[in-house]
């Protein structure tokens, strides 16, 4: 019989900031990385960053999974990684999914955005980053 | 020579021993010529429908006899019970669908010279994409309205902003105009009806459509502010108002729309639109208005993205099904009641790779639509699933419409697929889900609960879960995506929030707030609040208070004190 895995799973906060309605994508995301093994909490609509930013680091993730869809990316999401890192959280990483242009993309990684997966991107190529991006998996 | 002579005619076979005999040679075709031409026997692939509707190879009379199809039980003819073929007599023929445009961005200033430009080129209707701050009922000076401002629609906050945005452009110079507002239904009819007073046209001589169907946010769209009982309450009573002052406007529109894209699929999502509908007919008729009154100042949006087929069947089903529900199960006497009017907003499958391909997708779509009867008529721009379209995307839109309208003969003769073994029997199939949809959501309590007891995400849940899992497989074709997959791809010229639009707008209110008489707007707000304490209809208070240039944020802030919040779900 093998061991117990000292190894924690991965845990990832699947986050709606601002007040884009649109959470299909972001419910899919959320039941793929369950179904993947990961531990996933949901926010919820409607939230803060500063209620984003506290839940992340209440729940200890590792990764939020913010869903943007309203353009409001540029603003909100270096807002985010300004309060996880003056939280102390500098270890808890960012990735963004929805609708954000390219040259915007760069910005937002130069700004603590670990990744943008694009509407269109699949489970797999999400699941698959996440695991070989966290260091304790 | 009677070449046309009918079956059962001058002593020949009746129409049903026909179709036995089509059925058993349906038998003979498939067992003979079909199955063996097969190589190794596998079709190429699993012929399904998202409704789950299983597609056969063939169509024929026997399938007709299989639903026990009566052409006058079932279909009938155009503008007559049961509106199968068509909500009005001539449909397209005599009164083109109307040709209709979604638009709005920044503050009001920018958003007119687009609006001038859509009428240019000939759009008939404007309903007005409102920004996330207006729909959730923040002012643009709020918080929340950070980063918000003019994104996804236009900025409004008070009447000066809905008086900029019609200049030059007179209430009754479009067939209609509106705007969604799902959470502030009251609000954005108080101001359209200040508007007529502003321009000097009286309330009979144009035509205001709403969508203000709040249901559907809590499980669909997410604008939802108040809980839901006081929300389907203050929509009822846009209505009510209309049928007093306005009974030629169409304050709700109840949709399908959102609740099929989330997942539930446009036959549960046809389902629980209907329960939406019945709940807020009841709230209607509780107060002493008949279902004569009320029926035919309602519309409905029905949608289907991914099968064009079923886009049509679900159309005819629905006129059916409304039809009936209103003359039995609400005793309807007026053939206006009876007949179903639809709004349709044209999409496909839409991808973000190379979004010219959109252009096709979203012009069969709408086409489905257009062969199923749809009576107002919207179509995505091809750019609509990165943002807010732009002009060259909404004139393409426009373009896409009228050439539906008027060139190929697509519309020349009403319900040109009326009969089909294919679409009756798929009509008859949609129809029993629909039926089957409805049964359901009555058995968990109908249209509010749902919303709170799990039953409404979990279909919306389980629909989206399924949709991913066919497209990630495969199963569902998209070309782009799964078939010769390329990069998606968000282009640098998609539509950007302006920052001196929205610096306009915080100008614009805070002049506007600084420049009204505070008394005035005091005891207009003071009044709203008493309407809703005393569970008054809150249209006369809240016309009073736009006419005083009271905010939407003002107006909704009495809304959320008195009734509170919804708590958005987290379960996923």
């Amino acid at each position: 019989m093998m061991a117990p895995s000292p190894r924690r799973k991965i845990r990832v906060l699947i986050a709606k900031v601002g007040l884009d309605g649109h959470d299909v994508g972001a419910r899919v995301v959320a039941r793929g990385l369950l179904d993947a093994g990961m531990e996933v909490i949901y926010t919820g609509l409607r939230r803060t960053t500063e209620d984003v930013a506290r839940a992340a680091i209440e729940e200890d993730v590792d990764w939020i999974g913010v869903s943007i869809l309203s353009g409001a990316h540029l603003t909100l999401l270096p807002k985010l990684r300004k309060l996880l890192d003056e939280g102390g959280a500098n270890d808890i990483r960012i990735v963004a999914g929805g609708i954000v242009p390219q040259e915007d993309i760069p910005e937002l990684r130069a700004n603590g955005v670990a990744q943008v997966f694009l509407s269109g991107t699949s489970i797999a190529e999400i699941v698959d980053f996440l695991i070989r991006e966290t260091a304790h998996a | 020579m009677n070449v046309f002579k009918p079956p059962g005619a001058f002593g020949g076979p009746t129409a049903s021993e026909t179709s036995k005999d089509i059925a058993g040679e349906s038998a003979r075709w498939m067992a003979e010529t079909f199955d063996p031409a097969r190589p190794g026997g596998p079709e190429r692939k699993k012929f399904a429908t998202d409704v789950g509707i299983a597609v056969d190879p063939l169509y024929t009379p026997a399938h007709l006899d299989r639903i026990g199809f009566d052409y006058l039980r079932d279909l009938g003819f155009p503008g007559e019970y049961p509106f199968t073929r068509g909500d009005r007599p001539g449909m397209n023929r005599t009164e083109p669908f109307v040709v209709s445009a979604y638009s709005g961005f920044g503050d009001a200033q920018a958003c007119n010279r687009r609006f001038r430009k859509l009428i240019e080129i000939g759009t008939e209707q404007i309903l007005v994409a409102l920004d996330l701050p207006t729909q959730c009922g923040y002012d643009s000076d709020h918080e929340m309205a950070t980063a918000e401002v003019g994104n996804v629609g236009v900025a409004i906050d008070t009447l000066a902003d809905m008086e900029l945005l019609f200049e030059g452009i007179p209430a009754d110079s479009l067939k209609r105009i509106g705007t969604l507002g799902n959470s502030i239904g009251p609000i954005v009819l108080a101001l359209y009806a200040a508007l007529g007073e502003k321009q000097g046209i009286p309330w009979q001589r144009y035509t205001v459509n709403l969508q203000n169907d709040p249901l559907k946010e809590y499980i669909a769209r997410g604008t939802q502010i108040l809980p839901p009982q006081p929300a389907a309450k203050l929509a009822a009573d846009a209505v009510a108002w209309c049928v007093e002052h306005a009974p030629n406007w169409s304050p709700m529109t109840v949709c399908v729309n959102h609740i099929n894209a989330g997942g539930a699929g446009s036959s549960m999502g046809t389902a629980i639109a209907l329960a939406n509908a019945r709940h807020y007919i009841e709230l209607l008729l509780a107060r002493g208005l008949s279902i004569d009154q009320v029926a035919p100042l309602l519309h409905m949006f029905p949608d289907e993205r991914h099968d064009f087929f079923i886009s049509i069947a679900n159309l005819r089903a629905l006129r059916r099904i409304w039809a009936r529900m209103m003359k039995e199960t609400y005793g309807a006497k007026s053939p206006e009641a009876m007949a179903c009017r639809t709004t349709v907003y044209g999409h496909g499958q839409e991808a973000l790779a190379e979004p010219l391909n959109n252009i096709p997708r979203t012009a069969f779509g709408t086409l489905a639509y257009v062969l199923g009867g749809a009576s107002y008529v919207y179509l995505a721009g091809y750019d609509e699933a990165v943002s807010t379209p732009n002009e060259n995307s909404a004139r393409v839109a426009l373009r896409t419409q009228q050439i539906i309208a008027h060139e190929h003969g697509f519309s020349d003769t009403i319900d040109p697929l009326g009969g089909s073994y294919y679409v009756e029997t798929l009509t008859s199939q949609v129809e029993s889900q629909i039926l089957d949809g409805m049964a359901q959501v009555e058995r968990a309590g109908g249209a509010l609960a749902v919303i709170g007891n799990g039953f409404g995400r979990r279909v919306m849940s389980e629909g989206a879960v399924r949709r991913q899992r066919a497209i990630d497989s495969g199963e569902r074709p998209w070309v782009t995506v799964n078939m010769w997959p390329q990069k998606p791809d968000v282009p640098n010229t998609a539509f950007r929030g302006d920052a001196q639009a929205t610096e306009r707008q915080l100008a614009r209110l805070a002049q506007v707030k600084a420049g009204r008489d505070q008394a005035r707007v005091q005891a207009a707000l003071a009044e709203v609040d008493r309407a809703s304490a005393e569970d008054r209809n809150v249209v006369p208070s809240v016309l009073d208070a736009v006419r005083a240039y009271a905010s939407v944020g003002e107006i909704v802030d009495i809304w959320r004190r008195r009734f509170g919040s919804f708590v958005p779900s987290t379960d996923f």
